[in-house]
């Protein structure tokens, strides 16, 4: 069973537990708090002597005094018939006011330690510790793995808004959670009798009575020794049992003192056991603990639904992407066999594609996962389908994978790999390259060479499918048809034409979504909440697959923005060049939480080329703070394809953007292209991304290339790369 | 409060040194407590002879070896009693019910010095050991007495 299913498996079957443990604890740090608020300070180095002596003066018939973790001092009476519990100060032995064990009704600590259920609640409960235990490691090692190490640690978080709120907050509670769960298992079985912890019985003691009066407390020489630090409790003798006795409790253990010599009687040191409870306790519940200590153990209980939302969504997203192959045929009589290594399960839609190609052109084919990678006596061919995972590791649950291919002999069979990534994690298929790097280096052949989809891309897929068809020698239609979220019909307000490059015109389009009632707000229907720099999917008519484009502006500018060239041949840029104003368009929202810039005061060096200038300018829009945005634009001609170019001059004469440079490659004199203004505004560059500027760098992929070049020699002078900004979280694309 | 938990114990023979059971009474121990507030008690009543030594346990309600210690007097008396639990314990007692223990006690306990004693304790809240401390006589029977902190009244019958 692999560290991901345990996750979800226990987390699935044991969170709604969970959730009442880490909200009752939540609660239950209110008294330590309280307690901590009303502990006195400073009194630790005072005699026991001298307190004895003190309280003895204001409260008659003490029978027990007790130092509470917390620093609290109560003392215990029962004086005419009356049984009492006050709050001592320990300076003067004044009263401070009556003692309440607990603020909060006794339920709350119940329902915490015993589920309401007794007996048979403390095992359930003693079972969520080690849960969360098991939750909490497994949780470690998906961390790990996802953010590509303990180097990586506090990198930025990417994915979906309930993947980043699981990250984010298990990377701050995580070692308290593990804390928690292991003291409660230590406390639980403390409880329920598998560790004693007084491994010996209290000695028979009994003070000699030789005639001679009580000896005064303050006058005990081992009382007069001990502090109020060290002291945990004191029972007085009883004034009705002549042979009772002084028992005095220290962190160190007990001792017994005869009542009228002050000499002790016995001595019975604190058992390991013990003193790892004291400790589990004082971890655990915060008691006596610095108060900041309690604070985070009531933040980490709280955290606990955080953790259980989004975990049941990240686990009902897996869930819809679940592979369900058809036509499964068995490896020994399939010639077409197919391989997966999938994360979030997405890779099995482009499975089923490739799968249902094959069937239908009359193969028989088996798919199975990664790591069950084998031939068979009929097989023909093997395709790999791999994505990537965090640093260029396997999925999960591939990760014994390259182990088993090592291991088995090289098959006569050719084998086609073909990878699937993002290009804004480092390690863009990197899992898929090393897979083929090992098939080649077993000997294995190969039908055609490794080919790389970024972002699912089902264009990219497609042309894959005609080479495949090509090399197979057979029609293949691959009908990769992604699972659409639901689309927003939005009308068209305005466009701006551009003449754009030569037979290429471009347009700016505006779009309204329509009126969102409260309910459909509230259960996340219609257009949902975007900022500039996410993607609109748009789904042009009579075709399955939406066409992806930046956006230039955010719900809060209350309209969609975006800047499309067209594209010889280009369903869906043909489609929208023809759009007039009125006309509308399916369209739904896609995150990319890579891109979006966060909120913070450092510059921005905004750099893009063409109509890669859209997100960039949606970003200057919305920079109502003024933060510092450095803008660098690429273009081939003023004017033709000067996108925004009224807005942006308007913006600059705003201050929402402190500087512009632009240059024009296909007039004379023009600057050449984008990152040639870079290499002129090197010394600037330097200065900005040594104060900590974030980049964001939009356009196509060659001019993305040339720019990270061109950075990465100016920045070599503060021997700093583009990859190590990217792992930062500081240097982000948006390419196409 | 309308659920009674009623009890029975029959004390081993540790205590009941007389051989003739024939000679022994039935004693039936009723113990009401307050509504203290707090969460169930843990109680052990148990006897000692004339000379304050421990003589046996009649029950001990509460079954978490852990927070025996808070029973003082008589988890110390006790302690050398190998079988002091043997047959006599139950669940801890509730604030505001009541434990009913019956024991068969030999003829010769009563009248003779023996003391009924129970220590009581509370998670949280403060410790009674001796709590109650009530001669085991013929004439006491049928008596309520009171405890310290937690025991509103203990009564017991001779049969």
């Amino acid at each position: 069973m692999s560290w991901k299913s345990i996750h979800r498996w226990l987390g699935l079957v044991l969170g709604t537990l969970a959730l009442v443990l880490g909200l009752t604890g939540t609660l239950l740090a209110v008294n330590p708090l309280q307690q901590a608020w009303q502990a006195p300070t400073g009194s630790n180095g005072l005699s026991v002597a001298g307190l004895v002596q003190r309280v003895e003066r204001t409260i008659p018939g003490i029978e027990e005094m007790r130092h509470l973790p917390s620093g609290v001092v109560v003392v215990y009476s029962f004086d005419n018939d009356q049984a009492r519990a006050v709050r001592v100060n320990p300076t003067d032995g004044t009263v401070l006011g009556p003692y309440q064990p607990s603020a909060l009704p006794r339920w709350v600590k119940n329902l915490h330690r015993t589920l309401l259920l007794g007996d048979a609640g403390r095992w359930g409960a003693a079972a969520t510790a080690l849960a969360m235990l098991l939750l909490s490691a497994s949780g470690l090692v998906l961390l790990l793995r996802r953010m590509g190490g303990w180097r990586h640690m506090t990198g930025r978080v990417r994915g979906s808004l309930a993947q980043r709120v699981h990250v984010v907050t298990g990377r701050i509670v995580l070692a308290v959670l593990l804390l928690s769960s292991v003291t409660a298992l230590y406390m639980s079985s403390t409880t329920l009798g598998m560790i004693a912890l007084d491994a010996e019985p209290e000695p028979e003691v009994a003070s000699i009575v030789s005639g001679q009066p009580d000896i005064p407390g303050a006058q005990i020489a081992l009382l007069q020794q001990v502090t109020l630090g060290e002291l945990r409790a004191l029972n007085f003798p009883d004034a009705s049992d002549p042979e009772d006795a002084w028992k005095l409790a220290t962190h160190q253990g007990e001792i017994w003192l005869d009542r009228y010599t002050g000499q002790a009687l016995a001595t019975q040191p604190a058992s390991v056991a013990r003193r790892l409870y004291d400790w589990a306790l004082l971890l655990h519940a915060g008691e006596g603990a610095w108060w900041i200590w309690t604070v985070l153990l009531a933040l980490t209980g709280a955290s606990i639904p955080l953790f259980w939302i989004s975990g049941l969504l990240i686990w009902w997203r897996a869930r819809l992407d679940r592979p369900r192959i058809t036509h499964n045929s068995p490896l020994t009589q399939a010639d077409m066999l197919i391989f997966v290594a999938s994360e979030s399960g997405s890779t099995w839609g482009f499975a089923q594609a490739l799968h249902d190609a094959l069937v239908r052109a009359g193969h028989r084919v088996h798919s199975a996962p990664l790591e069950q990678f084998a031939t068979g006596p009929q097989a023909r061919q093997i395709f790999v389908l791999a994505a990537t995972y965090g640093e260029g590791q396997a999925p999960a649950h591939a990760s014994g994978a390259l182990g088993r291919i090592a291991a088995l002999p090289a098959g006569a069979v050719p084998v086609t790999v073909l990878g699937f990534g993002d290009r804004q994690f480092p390690a863009y298929c990197a899992y898929a390259e090393a897979v083929d790097a090992l098939l080649h280096q077993r000997g294995w052949p190969e039908l055609l060479p490794l080919e790389r989809i970024h972002q699912q891309s089902a264009q990219r897929f497609a042309r894959w499918g005609e080479a495949l068809a090509a090399a197979l020698g057979e029609p293949l239609a691959l009908d990769y048809r992604p699972r659409l979220p639901a689309t927003t019909a939005l009308q068209l307000v305005s466009r701006q034409d551009y003449a754009g490059r030569e037979e290429q015109p471009a347009v700016i389009l505006r779009f309204i979504w329509p009126r969102q009632s409260a309910s459909d707000r509230l259960r996340g229907r219609g257009l949902a909440r975007f900022a500039a720099g996410d993607l609109i999917a748009i789904v042009p008519p009579g075709s399955p697959v939406p066409r992806y484009y930046s956006l230039a502006s955010g719900s809060a500018d209350g309209f969609v923005e975006i800047c499309v060239r067209h594209l010889a041949g280009g369903v869906c840029s043909t489609f929208l060049l023809g759009l007039q104003p009125g006309e509308q368009v399916q369209a739904f929202i896609r995150e990319n939480p890579g891109f979006a810039l966060p909120a913070s005061r450092r510059p921005v060096l905004l750099i893009g080329a063409g109509t890669g200038v859209a997100p960039l300018a949606g970003f200057i829009r919305r920079n109502e703070r003024r933060v510092p945005m450095h803008l660098w634009f690429g273009a081939r001609d003023p004017a033709r394809d000067y996108y925004f170019r009224p807005e942006i001059e308007r913006w600059q004469a705003e201050g929402r953007v402190a500087s512009v440079r632009t240059a024009f490659s296909r007039v004379p004199d023009g600057g050449g292209y984008v990152q040639d203004a870079l290499r002129r505004d090197a010394g600037r560059v330097r200065e900005l991304v040594s104060r900590g500027a974030l980049v964001r760098v939009c356009g196509s992929r060659p001019m993305a290339h040339d720019v990270a070049e061109i950075l990465n020699q100016i920045l070599s002078a503060l021997r700093l790369s583009v990859a190590q900004l990217k792992a930062r979280g500081r240097y982000a694309e948006d390419v196409f | 409060m309308n659920q009674k938990p009623v009890l029975t114990a029959l004390i081993a023979a540790a205590v009941l040194a007389s051989p003739a059971l024939a000679q022994s009474r039935e004693v039936n121990i009723t113990t009401q407590l307050k509504n203290y507030g707090g969460d169930g008690a843990y109680l052990a009543v148990y006897l000692t002879d004339a000379q304050g030594a421990y003589a046996g346990t009649l029950w001990v309600a509460g079954g978490k070896a852990k927070y025996y210690k808070h029973l003082a007097d008589w988890n110390r008396l006790s302690a050398g009693d190998a079988k002091r639990l043997a047959g006599v314990t139950g669940a801890s007692v509730g604030a505001g019910r009541k434990l009913t223990v019956t024991a068969d006690l030999a003829d010769a306990l009563i009248d003779a010095g023996y003391e009924i004693r129970v220590d009581a304790a509370v998670e949280d809240m403060r410790d009674s050991p001796s709590e109650l401390r009530v001669p085991l006589t013929t004439d006491n029977a049928g008596k309520s007495q009171a405890g310290k902190a937690y025991i509103q009244s203990l009564t017991y019958q001779l049969k």
